[in-house]
């Protein structure tokens, strides 16, 4: 590098890296929306489910790692390398790390698309890859963060674009939510429990699983709109400060929301009162970035009658509008009590992923191939069929979800005008009303699917015109001092960042204080911020100013970003984690799985049943009614990891345990419309004839104890004879029901572990929730421990 | 928000250009900006009245509640039950009727459309109801109560009914069930009833 001011150079940059993401995404797009539109089939034709690998209760995993990871991930990663690059004025920093990334990428969904069928999972959605696949995950995403850092540190372009600020929120969020959400400790080469469990698992897993959707699906899709619609359009981008208000407020807000995914459940009420009001907090944010997005259009919307990838940004954006509407509109308590666990949150991320997501991609595929190989698209019109039908199935996967959701939703939660009896007591009564919504859903799919083939093809049809082509550039480079010399105390101590943190520490004071002083800690920070307004009103240049300069400096940027994303999840975690402990449960605890059971145990995470079973039952009368005595805190505190579950497409499980006899279970598995006519769960034969596995209970329950789940000491031979006793003890009782079965098929410890379901003991010592003799900050208390929400036995 | 630079006939336009791309610098809507104020303060006032100064019922408390009321209308319906009003219902072919569809529904499964335990030759899960032998008692309201609260031991015989189907649903099967028999017809116990072993 010189000093000369003018001095120029030539860069030529990686846009094969660019094109390979692209083909990438293409290919697994199509992967994972077949696997889509598959299980879509399966829910309405059992008999779809035609081998073990291929149940539902396997591919959904399989479809939803494919969307997320492979479909929207490649998309996100040729967006982000064609555009950084362009950001920042130089190639990226190493092609050897763009390759890394890109073949180690592709191994990982190859790998997933392998085990998954196979049944082998965490059991956590979004997170059911095994661990030395989430190894690789954390280490390509390390070798994509730091080709990104390294490019940004090399750039020949000072100031960041609002598109980079974006791409860093993504990286450094995504690097921090994986790691923390895939703790876990094997207990073999493809198996691991993982280190938290129930309801700490819970807030764990929805933390992630909430901003896998923010920071996986949203942010560097803003990022890649950010840079790709303005050149769509032609236009500049309708307003800066916007840009800066909604990313910061977007990326500190979503990290709080994930609670949300636990309303009404015996997750801590402070947590649940945070997901709630958080997620409505977050509408504006989101609004933000749809505005700025279709405001940039001012002025050009001709283009939109004429320019397909116009058409289908605006579209996606619109979508984003409306699915970051519903989102805190389905985060209300009182809604959620009748949206959860239906099928209107399945039409709500079909939403995102079908409208924001999938018509982002095809705009950014429809703008880029002719780009990069240097030709014109093949047809306009099929362009044009392929966002008509695309719109279309979309709104006919959606709409005929809410109209599912909804009425699935109202007919559970249904009582008679006393509130003293279900109206629909039958759980099929209500799955057979929504056959038909679901039957829509898969022609909406469908729909959707042909369109993107069609896109497929017209693409492929575009680069056989052309031939790759590497644009080249020339570039002034810039002064050394011109970008990142500002220091750590410029970066932290300055007006805004610590009126900022200031104005959070009353706050929080207020959030957590004993009564009393929790109020005192409020009215602080109300004084506090009229003064915080009125300093940032007089120095507002200053405020910017800074601002501007810590656009020139990418290091400071990332470190607050990074405090910003953090903050959230170490506020609602590590309190939840030091006091919803095992040894502070005050009312229930659950009776800890004997070996065979924890076998079961296993084959029900690993066949998928909680895709469609939940084991939480709400503080709701419905709930109560149907399944028994709300679920507490304590029942689920040994399982790892927990299986509250996210939808019911069947009844909930909580407490199935004791319900029926072993000869119902048997039954059911074997053919569950033999027990439960019209019942769309697949049959399970596989677990009459394969062996439950007895020789990995030893080292599980190794690893259980070393979790702090309370076995008592038990050697290898001791575990598997215990295991084989209460295994011959079911297959005698089956025998008795005239059912046969070997003592050590899976369908022997299924039964078992099903039957222990909502098992719990009642601690006979009267415990206190928090130690004494410790002074407050240092001492664990949550917002709870102080008020009558804690869940107790009447 | 200061709006220096700016001049009155529209919004000011950023100098710098990234790979062609310029910003404008409009100011936040305030439609925008409202909506986010009402949240902020809502979240404000909901914390504050309904979490922290408690007003209202608390989670636990709504449910409890409800499951009172429940379980008070039950006990109210149950002390108005004896045998001969359970008989005088089997006789009323509008709360027969009523438990038919129940029956149709949710027992069947077990038990058979036509009460037998069997379907096509197989025998079903359930006890035959048809037959005058009777496991856990064959008085009215010793049928109510298997249906409603299920064998007593769980896990080899009939499931608990009540939650899930209210108390009215549970007799007027029970009703239904009845209108197969007669007052005072011959009965005997299963050989395996736990009602023989007691004294």
């Amino acid at each position: 590098m010189t000093s000369a001011p003018a001095a120029k150079t030539v860069i030529t940059f990686d846009d094969r890296t660019v094109r390979r993401f692209m083909l990438a995404s293409i290919l697994w797009g199509a992967v994972g929306m077949l696997a889509g539109v598959f299980i879509a089939l399966q829910l309405n034709f059992h008999e779809l489910n035609l081998a073990s690998w291929l149940s539902f209760g396997r591919l959904r995993p399989l479809h939803t790692n494919a969307v997320i990871f492979a479909f929207v991930g490649n998309m996100m990663f040729a967006g982000v390398y064609y555009s950084a690059q362009r950001l920042c004025k130089a190639r990226m920093a190493s092609d050897f790390l763009s390759n890394v990334h890109f073949w180690g990428w592709q191994l990982i969904i190859v790998a997933a698309a392998v085990t998954l069928p196979l049944g082998l999972t965490r059991g956590q959605e979004y997170a059911e890859l095994i661990w030395p696949i989430n190894v690789a995950v954390a280490l390509i995403w390390g070798v994509f963060a730091v080709n990104f850092f390294w490019t940004l540190a090399k750039r020949n372009e000072p100031s960041l674009y609002v598109a980079l600020w974006f791409y860093i929120a993504t990286i450094i969020t995504v690097a921090m939510l994986y790691i923390v959400n895939h703790l876990s400790i094997p207990t073999s080469w493809t198996h691991s429990y993982t280190l938290f469990a129930g309801v700490q698992n819970a807030l764990v897993q929805w933390w992630y699983g909430h901003n896998a959707v923010a920071f996986f699906l949203t942010t560097p899709i803003l990022g890649i709109m950010y840079y790709f619609l303005p050149k769509a359009v032609e236009r500049p981008v309708y307003s800066y400060r916007l840009s800066i208000v909604h990313f910061w407020s977007l990326v500190f807000i979503y990290i709080w929301a994930g609670p949300h995914h636990l309303l009404n459940t015996a997750l801590p009420k402070w947590l649940q009162m945070l997901g709630m009001f958080f997620s409505l907090m977050l509408w504006a944010p989101s609004w933000g970035g749809m505005l700025n997005g279709l405001l940039t259009l001012r002025g050009a919307w001709d283009k939109l009658r004429t320019d397909p990838v116009v058409k289908f940004y605006i579209a996606a954006v619109t979508f984003y509008g409306m699915s970051t509407f519903e989102g805190p509109l389905l985060s209300i308590r009182a809604v959620n009590a009748l949206s959860h666990y239906s099928d209107w949150t399945i039409g709500h991320v079909h939403a995102g992923a079908l409208g924001w997501n999938g018509l982002m991609a095809a705009g950014l595929f429809y703008w880029l191939t002719p780009k990069l190989y240097g030709s014109r698209l093949h047809s306009v019109a099929w362009a044009n069929f392929h966002f008509w039908i695309a719109t279309i199935g979309i709104l006919i996967y959606v709409a005929s979800m809410w109209v599912s959701g909804i009425m699935q939703g109202l007919m559970l939660n249904a009582t008679n005008a006393q509130g003293t009896a279900l109206v629909y007591p039958n759980f099929i009564e209500t799955l057979i009303s929504i056959r038909a919504m679901m039957g829509f859903r898969i022609i909406g799919g469908t729909l959707y699917l042909a369109g993107f083939l069609l896109m497929a093809l017209n693409l492929w049809m575009t680069m056989r015109k052309g031939k790759p082509v590497e644009e080249s550039r020339e570039v002034a480079v810039i002064d050394r001092g011109a970008k990142d010399t500002m220091g750590m105390r410029e970066t932290f101590l300055n007006d805004p960042v610590a009126y900022m943190f200031a104005g959070l520490f009353l706050v929080l004071a207020w959030l957590f204080l004993p009564p009393g002083a929790d109020i005192a800690a409020l009215l602080c920070a109300g004084f506090f911020s009229v003064i915080a307004v009125k300093k940032f009103r007089e120095g507002h240049g200053r405020w910017s100013g800074w601002y501007d300069s810590l656009l020139n400096n990418w290091l400071p940027f990332t470190v607050l970003t990074f405090v910003a994303v953090a903050l959230g999840g170490l506020i609602q975690i590590i309190p939840t984690v030091t006091v919803n402990r095992a040894k502070n449960v005050e009312d229930r605890i659950q009776q800890v799985y004997t070996p065979l059971e924890l076998a079961g145990r296993d084959l029900y995470v690993s066949e998928g049943c909680y895709n469609c079973h939940s084991q939480m039952i709400r503080t709701m009368l419905p709930d109560v009614l149907r399944y028994g005595d709300y679920s507490r805190l304590g029942e689920s505190i040994y399982d790892h990891p927990f299986q509250w579950g996210s939808k019911r497409t069947g009844p909930d499980l909580a407490r199935l345990g004791g319900k029926y006899p072993h000869s119902w279970h048997y039954d059911h598995m074997m053919e569950p419309r033999s027990t439960s006519v019209g019942s769309n769960m697949p049959s399970y034969p596989h677990l009459f004839t394969d062996k439950f596995d007895q020789k990995s209970l030893l080292r599980k329950i190794a690893v259980m104890t070393r979790l702090g789940v309370p076995y008592p000491a038990m050697t290898a031979d001791e575990i598997k004879m215990q295991a084989l006793e209460q295994a011959v003890k079911i297959a005698e009782e089956l025998k008795a029901q005239g059912k046969v079965a070997a003592p050590d098929t899976q369908i022997v410890a299924l039964i078992a572990y099903l039957q222990k379901l909502g098992k719990f003991d009642t601690p006979e010592v009267e415990r206190k929730l928090t130690p004494h003799g410790v002074p407050f900050p240092l001492q664990p208390a949550l917002p709870d421990s102080h008020r009558k929400t804690v869940s107790q036995n009447p | 928000m200061s709006a220096k630079n700016q001049p009155d006939n529209g919004p000011v336009l950023r100098e710098h250009v990234y790979d062609g791309i310029q910003e404008y610098d409009q100011k936040l809507p305030n439609w925008w900006l409202f909506t986010w104020y009402i949240t902020i303060v809502w979240f404000v006032i909901a914390w504050v009245a309904y979490y922290q100064l408690g007003r209202g019922d608390s989670d636990v408390e709504t449910i409890q509640k409800a499951i009172a009321a429940v379980e008070e209308h039950r006990n109210k319906e149950l002390a108005a039950l004896d045998d001969d009003k359970l008989w005088a219902m089997s006789l009323d072919p509008k709360v027969v009727d009523a438990g038919k569809a129940t029956y149709s529904t949710t027992c069947v499964a077990c038990h058979a459309p036509d009460l037998s335990a069997h379907l096509a030759g197989a025998k079903l899960p359930g006890l035959p109801l048809n037959d005058t032998e009777w496991k856990h008692g064959a008085s009215p309201t010793q049928i109510l109560k298997i249906v409603r609260k299920g064998a007593p031991d769980l896990t080899k015989g009939m499931p608990p009914w009540e939650p899930q189907l209210g108390i009215q649903r549970v007799v007027e099967v029970t009703a239904f069930l009845l209108s197969h028999h007669k007052k005072g017809e011959a009965f005997t116990l299963a050989a395996d009833s736990p009602l023989k072993a007691a004294p």
